[in-house]
């Protein structure tokens, strides 16, 4: 079993946070899709292709500015290369993009799984972050999503925003579980240094905030998620239970997936061999080139070891973390002594709910996932 | 007899000693074309990367007069920072005469006038130079004027040459057989060689560098170290052309080297006297003085397994460098090291230099400190010690009386500059003795100091209140009293040894408060608070806390998130093995030397 990505490099406008690939003009579309749709012809004969398909993922970049046209050749192509028994198909959009029509179509090519942009509702923050939409268009974007009745879908928040106080993401929470979403994604906002919040904040103009009042807005977003019923299975991801999405998690379970797209990262690990990583440039105009050697870059081989401190790094995110019988199955990778005593002594100090046979951290340990992962792999340098 | 003139390049810091070198070199005809660089002497990595001299260095040439008739000529290149002064004095004795290279842009500084006071001791002849006369601003007159106010020389005794273009480098060759007395060559005298300098080479061992003073030495002589009363066979010896020139006999007034059977560079000290073995000199010349560590500092390796690295890094940097000192030293904080000492902040900067690329060892140093004397009494009984590292500092109920070495220091500055120096020195607990004013609106400000007032950033403070026209020359005077503690620093209540230091009462409260606000800055958040305190004996006077680690995690991490984790991970490993360990914390090296790094206005 392996996923499919597909990146679509097309947005309406820069989003201030974002650091993704994508082109804020429209014209290269079709080009674009002629050229995704010879990628996915040119992997058929690549050793991946002999896996079922059982999870696609459309993101970008904005996938819901392709016409459902071209979005229906996409698939053609999809299932007359691979074999597709699709669990679960997701498309990323943005609320001014949706129309009831938009969404039927799409549901007809097979997509039960939509994953809205909402990112806030409330008006300044959306112009902070200039995104394309205003509250009112994400308000409606929703209902259609909850009359569309997909089996399953998702809304993203961003929280710990410059001027966000915490009545204000209380707001946007409340507002958002009205529509009662199975699944929600909410990350704290992250500076990248070259966008334009990055550019900003290195000049002085914007002040980042403070690690303590994020800190409490994780926790606050924590526990008003779970009393509405949606749990935190990964560091930015809540859901009812059985609504987690199977893609995502896939990736922090070292399952392979296949990037198409520029700028989209692929992992194939077959069994007994190293395991490789490797992009696409992000570049659309070499992408068109249609040189599919040539588009590849950063190509990785990862041995075992490499894999197992990925994995600790991963699964240590999720509800379910990650345990050590199969850290000495798949990977080779046994718990040495420092590591356990220092495990334990975590556990007593509440940053673990267990570290027996499967190492999971608690919620307070999420807040400092990177922190603790780090201390845990290099106990072992 | 062919003619021999021996004589120095002496001269403030950057005043164009080793450049006219390189013209001497040149119209001698000693270096061809192809062989000339700029500073040809400065031979080692690190000075050629610097543009300073840090070692002598000597060299023969043969001058032919425009008379036809040859001369010889010993010239040494000296160094000009105040860290090397000794390698200035080592350098005169062997010398009959000085040249006195003044900036004619610059004028008279600091060092040209303890350097021109040196060479009047040894009772060396000297020709005063004013160099880079190319320069738009040489202030010929002017720069003369103060020449011949200082040395009490006529305006035509000066010479005007340009090290760069080579102007007047032909009068100063025949001004220096004209005026550089020949040696005496007493060749039947009973042999007295006095090595100025000596360098380790990994093939032939000690080299010593010699000033033939009388008398004759052979190929093959059995010899004696007089001082160290160690007896060798002068194996090879030589004159110091480029290469090394062996030779049959060096006799009275020659310069040259002498390898022996000498294993180790204690055996060839510098200032030592070469004789035979057999009807030897009764006397040898007097010596040196030895050039004393001024600062003091620890090192040690950033991987505990680098340790004896490190100590035979050390022996080999000693071989070549008899200045530099140390002595393993234990620290709870970072383990096995060793306590070295050096002339002075530079000479510092460059062992540690030296270690890092020479022989690629990672170290972390502590912060330089002076050395003290200290009596204790304890319960009535009375001791004297010597303390170079703050944390072997007594506690201060045991400590009687603490003394710190003070220094001389001579200060030469635009006029319009006295208020900014003398703001600094009072700063740092200067005394002020006088202040004399000079051609060309300058002035030379003498004050005594502590040593330890000056070890770290008084330079750096002296060039930036005097927009870097202030020039600073100082000598070691004697021990005083002072009203010094030991200040501790305190993490999560451990006293961090290799972060103590020692100042002065009145200074404690405001050192304590920067340094444990610096820390606070260096070390990063850990999973609990950290409490930093500063502390005399039991007496906590300054304090901050390092917040608990409260967030950090990555909001996203899918598929393209991976790969830019993983490496920053695989850096994160690289910066722990940077990280100490200390009780419960981790410090990153920086922090030792945090001290280096504060500010006056933080
Ligand atoms: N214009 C000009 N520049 C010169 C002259 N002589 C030296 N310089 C420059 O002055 C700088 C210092 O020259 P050095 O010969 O290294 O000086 P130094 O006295 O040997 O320096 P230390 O050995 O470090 O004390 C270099 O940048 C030289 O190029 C000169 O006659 N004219
Ligand atoms: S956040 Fe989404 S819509 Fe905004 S620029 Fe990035 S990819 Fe495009
Ligand atoms: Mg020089």
């Amino acid at each position: 079993m392996a996923g499919i990505y597909i990146h679509i490099p097309f947005c309406k406008q820069a989003c201030s946070y974002c650091d993704f690939y994508f082109l804020t003009r429209g014209e290269l579309k079709q080009p674009f899709v002629d050229a995704l749709i010879e990628e996915i012809r040119h992997y058929g004969n690549h050793p991946i292709s002999d896996e079922t398909i059982d999870t696609i993922y459309i993101g970008g970049g904005t996938p819901s500015l392709l016409t459902p046209k071209q979005l229906k050749s996409i698939f053609t192509a999809l299932e007359t290369v691979f074999t597709v028994k699709p669990v679960e198909v997701t498309l990323e959009m943005n609320p001014d993009d949706v129309t009831e029509e938009f969404l039927l179509k799409i549901q007809d090519l097979g997509v039960d799984r939509a994953s809205m942009g909402v990112q806030s509702f409330d008006e300044k923050l959306l112009q902070f972050m200039h995104r394309a939409h205003d509250p009112i268009e994400a308000v409606d974007a929703l209902k259609l999503l909850q009359k569309a009745n997909f089996p399953s879908y998702t809304a993203d928040l961003i929280y710990g925003n410059p001027g966000q106080t915490m009545e204000m993401l209380g707001k946007d929470i409340d507002r958002l579980l009205t529509f009662d979403p199975p699944h929600i994604s909410a990350y704290s906002l992250t500076i990248e240094p070259k966008t334009r919040l990055g550019k900003q904040v290195e000049l002085g103009r914007i002040d980042p905030v403070d690690d303590d009042v994020v800190a409490d807005q994780f926790d606050f977003l924590y526990q008003k998620l779970s009393s509405a019923g949606v749990e935190q299975y990964e560091v930015s991801n809540f859901a009812k239970p059985g609504k987690e999405a199977v893609h995502n998690s896939n990736y922090w379970r070292h399952k392979n997936y296949l990037g198409l797209g520029p700028s989209a990262h692929s992992l194939y690990w077959p069994d007994a061999d190293n395991a490789q990583r490797w992009k696409n440039r992000s570049n659309l105009k070499s992408y068109l080139e249609q040189d599919w050697d040539g588009v590849r870059e950063d190509e990785e081989s990862l041995s075992l070891s490499e894999m197992a401190e990925e994995r600790l790094m991963l699964g240590l995110r999720t509800k379910w973390g990650v345990s050590k019988k199969q850290l000495a199955e798949r990977y080779g990778y046994t718990i040495n002594n420092k590591q356990e005593e220092w495990l334990k002594k975590q556990q007593e100090q509440g940053q673990f709910t267990s570290v027996d046979d499967a190492i999971i951290l608690s919620k307070t340990g999420l807040r400092i996932a990177d922190y603790l992962i780090f201390e845990l792999i290099s106990r072992r340098l | 007899m062919t003619q021999i003139r021996n004589f120095c390049i002496i001269a403030h810091i950057d005043h164009g000693k080793s450049t006219l070198a390189d013209r001497l070199l040149e119209r001698t005809g000693t270096i061809t074309e192809r062989e000339m660089q700029e500073q040809v002497l400065d031979d080692m990595d690190l000075e050629r990367e610097r543009g300073i001299t840090i070692k002598s260095h000597a060299i023969r040439m043969k001058y032919k007069r425009p008379s036809g008739e040859e001369v010889i000529f010993n010239l040494i290149d000296t160094p000009g920072h105040v860290d090397f002064a000794y390698e200035v004095s080592r350098a005169l004795k062997a010398c009959e005469g000085a040249l006195l290279i003044v900036d004619a842009a610059q004028g008279i500084e600091a060092q040209t006038i303890s350097n021109l006071y040196q060479a009047i001791e040894q009772d060396l002849e000297i020709i005063p130079v004013l160099n880079k006369i190319d320069l738009p601003g040489a202030d010929v007159e002017g720069v003369g004027q103060q020449i011949v106010d200082m040395i009490g020389c006529e305006h035509s005794d000066i010479l005007h040459v340009s090290g760069k273009t080579g102007d007047g480098v032909e009068e100063l060759l025949e001004e220096i057989v004209e005026k550089v007395p020949a040696p005496k060559q007493e060749v039947d005298k009973p042999l007295k060689a006095l090595i100025f300098d000596s360098i380790f080479n990994t093939y032939r061992g000690s080299i010593a560098y010699v000033r033939v003073m009388q008398g004759t030495l052979k190929k093959g002589d059995n010899i004696l170290f007089m001082a160290s009363d160690k007896e060798y066979d002068a194996e090879e010896i030589g004159y110091l052309e480029l290469k090394k020139k062996p030779c049959e006999v060096l006799k009275a007034g020659d310069v040259g080297y002498v390898i022996g059977s000498v294993k180790s560079l204690q055996d060839a000290r510098v200032g030592d006297t070469i004789t035979h073995q057999k009807d030897g000199a009764d006397e040898p010349i007097p010596g040196y003085k030895e050039s004393k560590p001024m600062v003091f500092s620890g090192i040690f390796p950033t991987e505990s397994e680098d340790f004896e690295d490190l100590r035979s890094a050390l022996e080999k940097l000693q071989l070549n460098d008899a200045s530099l000192s140390y002595q393993p030293e234990t620290s709870k904080a970072l383990g096995f090291g060793f306590r070295a000492g050096f002339l002075g902040l530079l000479h510092m900067e460059i062992v540690q230099e030296r270690l890092d690329r020479e022989f690629n060892i990672d170290i972390i140093t502590t912060v330089p400190n002076v050395q003290y004397e200290v009596e204790t009494d304890f319960k009535g009984e009375k001791k004297r010690v010597q303390v170079e590292n703050p944390s072997e500092m007594p506690d201060a109920g045991m400590v009687e009386t603490v003394w710190e070495p003070y220094i001389k220091a001579s200060i030469i500055t635009p006029a319009d500059y006295i208020g900014p120096v003398m703001k600094l020195c009072q700063n740092r607990r200067g005394i002020y003795l006088n202040q004399i004013f000079m051609q060309g609106n300058r002035v030379d400000i003498t004050y005594e100091l502590p040593m330890a007032e000056v070890v770290f950033d008084f330079y750096d403070k002296l060039k930036s209140g005097t927009r870097g026209y202030a020039s600073l020359d100082y000598e070691f005077i004697e021990y005083r009293k002072g009203d010094l503690v030991r200040l501790d620093i305190l993490l999560n209540g451990d006293p961090v040894d290799a972060l103590s230091s020692i100042t002065h009462r009145d200074n404690a409260y405001e050192h304590g408060r920067k340094v444990c606000a610096k820390l606070k800055e260096l070390i990063p958040q850990q999973q609990y608070e950290v409490a930093i305190q500063a502390a005399i004996g039991s007496r906590v006077i300054a304090r901050d806390t390092i917040r608990a680690l409260r967030k950090d995690v990555t909001a996203k991490c899918y598929g393209g998130d991976v790969s830019r984790k993983r490496k920053l991970i695989e850096k994160q490993k690289e910066g722990k093995k940077r990280m100490k360990q200390v009780g419960t914390v981790e410090i990153p090296q920086e922090a030792f030397l945090a001290v280096l790094s504060m500010d006056d206005n933080d």
